[in-house]
């Protein structure tokens, strides 16, 4: 079942010197389950490319469907809802809360999900990525693994449909880097579906599926 | 995580930011309620100096011409005397002397000459108030200086005035006033002597003032009201004293420093909105998160305003604290008269707990507004 379809989906970036296309005519798929890596160099377009899937970029030109619905025909509202139900991110910078510990961050999605995300769940899930030494830690207390296992916890606790992951192993050594691709592999082996952007190959081995991308087009899928 | 939750632990987190909003805030509230502390005080000092006080009136019939009025010194038209004794045994008004008067100007012994009649004192039952008019007896004339010099009239010299005899009682001293060509007598005389039987034109209300309970109350407003019930043909015109002096005074000074509580209301409000928008651009990245998570644009909205309205509600009561404290410590200082009236006013802080968050909120408007308009796509790829 196709999860995820791409239809001549364009972006371009308006600059000083000019437009820029980080996507160009992309038509891609990604079925419920995939695990699947999307490889390029820098400025092929691959952040730009999982954004715009999570209903966070809208393309200038193109559709993007997630279980066939035009997430950008939906309206503001809904696409936020859309993308608190059904989409996690984790990214390269770790993006977490500065202020808040590792629960309370892993715990974040509540502010949106209200009580169906238990305290007892972001523990459990905590411990399985060995982070329960850490619970009450703030991020600047963490290292750089850690941080990222907090953001992969973060991402699972509300059980997406779809997990997108912007080089989650770009500021990782590689122990700390295999361990975050295995968790991901982990979700995805429970029938979750895994988008990863990424320069590196250390999810290659769990991908399904291998996707290059270059100067906004795909190379090979 | 609830919202109040995230705002507390983020302003715990950037404490300089949070303080110095807070500082803001407290300032602006302090100011506002030391002053108007003070001002309360002198305010009800005022009214109470008026109250011990009173105002100084004439009372002249309905129909006077006042252009007249002010050019001759007295009204042409007369009222009733029974006026007088309708006014005094009114419970409603208080004085300290209140007299009738009728006088006119007429021609004496070839010069014009103010022929007034006094009627003799009456004062508030009760009130031991030495008579600040002097009472004549009937029959007695009191002489001013330039008639008494151009007549040499003494002490004990009898006159005729218009086919009625009186004797000099006393020869008034130089005034420097229209009262060198005056000669008062009593009431009854000056009416018998004019042909104008109980009739008087002026009724004079010394240290006149309303028995109202409420200090709040315009106090000289309810005096009009309450004489125009009372005597509905005459009008009162007002002879200014220190007590309205100084409440006009009051009035000045309270416009003064509402023009410096409105620049300093402004300037923190800009002081709270530059700070917030430092803010916005420091959580760049965490809105962005936010927003990849599902927050809505109003949820992120919330997060500023929420802390604005926290800010405010905080700033209000140590503002309250502050305020009062410096009233309480330099009001003294400042306004001596009314020292002893500055006391804490509770309605200021509720007050302030209303306005103070809205106030907040109002200048974080445009930084929420900001953070809610940023593309988290475009701050998520930010390194």
């Amino acid at each position: 079942m196709i999860m995820v379809r791409l239809e001549r989906a364009s972006k371009f970036y308006r600059t000083k010197h000019g437009d820029v296309k980080a996507l160009d005519e992309v038509n891609l798929q990604f079925n419920e389950g995939e695990f699947a890596v999307v490889r390029g160099p820098s400025g092929s377009g691959k952040t730009t490319l999982l954004l715009s899937i999570g209903g966070m970029l809208r393309p200038t030109k193109g559709q993007v469907f997630i279980n066939n619905s035009d997430i950008y025909t939906m309206s503001e509202r809904e696409r936020v809802a859309f993308r608190a139900e059904n989409v996690g991110f984790v990214f390269q910078l770790f993006h977490l809360v500065p202020y808040l510990n590792v629960i309370d961050n892993v715990l974040l999605p509540a502010g949106v999900g209200g009580s169906r995300y238990s305290q007892e769940e972001a523990k459990d899930l905590l411990n399985r990525l060995d982070l329960t030494e850490r619970i009450y830690h703030k991020p600047a207390e963490l290292s750089a693994g850690e941080k990222q296992r907090t953001a992969v916890a973060r991402a699972l606790l509300k059980r997406p449909r779809i997990i997108l992951a912007d080089e989650p192993t770009g500021n990782l050594d590689p122990e700390n880097a295999e361990e975050i691709i295995r968790h991901l592999a982990e979700y995805h082996s429970k029938g979750g579906t895994v988008i990863v952007v990424t320069h590196g190959k250390a999810a290659d081995r769990y991908a399904s599926r291998v996707v290059h991308l270059k100067k906004g087009h795909i190379d090979s899928a | 995580m609830r919202t109040f939750g995230l705002i507390l632990k983020e302003m715990l987190e950037r404490k300089l930011n949070f303080l110095l909003s807070l500082l803001a805030i407290v300032i602006a509230a302090a100011l506002f309620v030391a002053f108007f502390t003070t001002g309360e005080a002198s305010k009800n000092e005022t009214i109470r100096l008026m109250r011990d006080i009173g105002f100084n009136l004439r009372i002249i019939p309905e129909k006077t011409n006042m252009e007249k009025f002010w050019q001759r010194g007295y009204s042409e038209e007369t009222m009733p005397e029974s006026h007088v004794y309708e006014l005094a045994s009114y419970e409603g008004i208080s004085y300290a002397h209140l007299t009738a008067i009728l006088q006119k100007k007429v021609i004496w012994q070839g010069r014009e000459v103010f022929l007034t009649g006094i009627a003799p004192e009456l004062a508030t039952p009760g009130r031991k108030k030495p008579p600040m008019i002097f009472s004549i007896e009937r029959g007695n004339v009191y002489i001013g200086f330039e008639i008494a010099q151009g007549l040499d009239l003494k002490k004990g010299d009898t006159i005729d005035i218009f086919g009625k005899t009186f004797t000099v009682f006393h020869s008034l001293s130089e005034s420097g006033s229209e009262d060198d060509i005056r000669i008062y007598a009593h009431l009854h005389d000056v009416q018998s002597v004019l042909n104008m039987e109980n009739r008087i034109n002026e009724i004079k209300a010394l240290q006149c003032l309303c028995i109202a309970h409420d200090t709040n109350t315009n106090s000289l407003s309810l005096l009009r009201y309450q004489l125009a019930r009372i005597l509905p043909d005459a009008k009162v015109i007002l002879i200014q004293n220190i007590a309205s002096a100084r409440e006009s005074q009051r009035i000045m000074a309270e416009r003064y420093f509402g023009f410096i509580i409105i620049f300093v209301v402004v300037v923190c409000m800009a002081w709270i909105g530059i700070l917030a928008m430092l803010n916005v651009r420091e959580r760049r990245q965490e809105i962005g998160i936010m927003r990849a998570l599902g927050y809505s644009s109003t949820k992120i909205a919330v997060l500023f305003l929420g802390k604005a309205v926290f800010i405010g509600l905080i700033g209000a009561i140590l503002g309250f604290g502050l305020g009062t404290a410096l009233a309480l410590k330099f009001g003294p200082v400042i306004f001596k008269v009314t020292a002893s009236m500055i006391t804490p006013q509770i309605k200021l802080l509720y007050w302030g707990v209303i306005a103070s968050p809205a106030v907040c909120s109002l200048s974080v408007f445009i930084p929420a507004m900001t953070a809610v308009a940023q593309d988290p796509a475009v701050t998520l790829r930010e390194e």
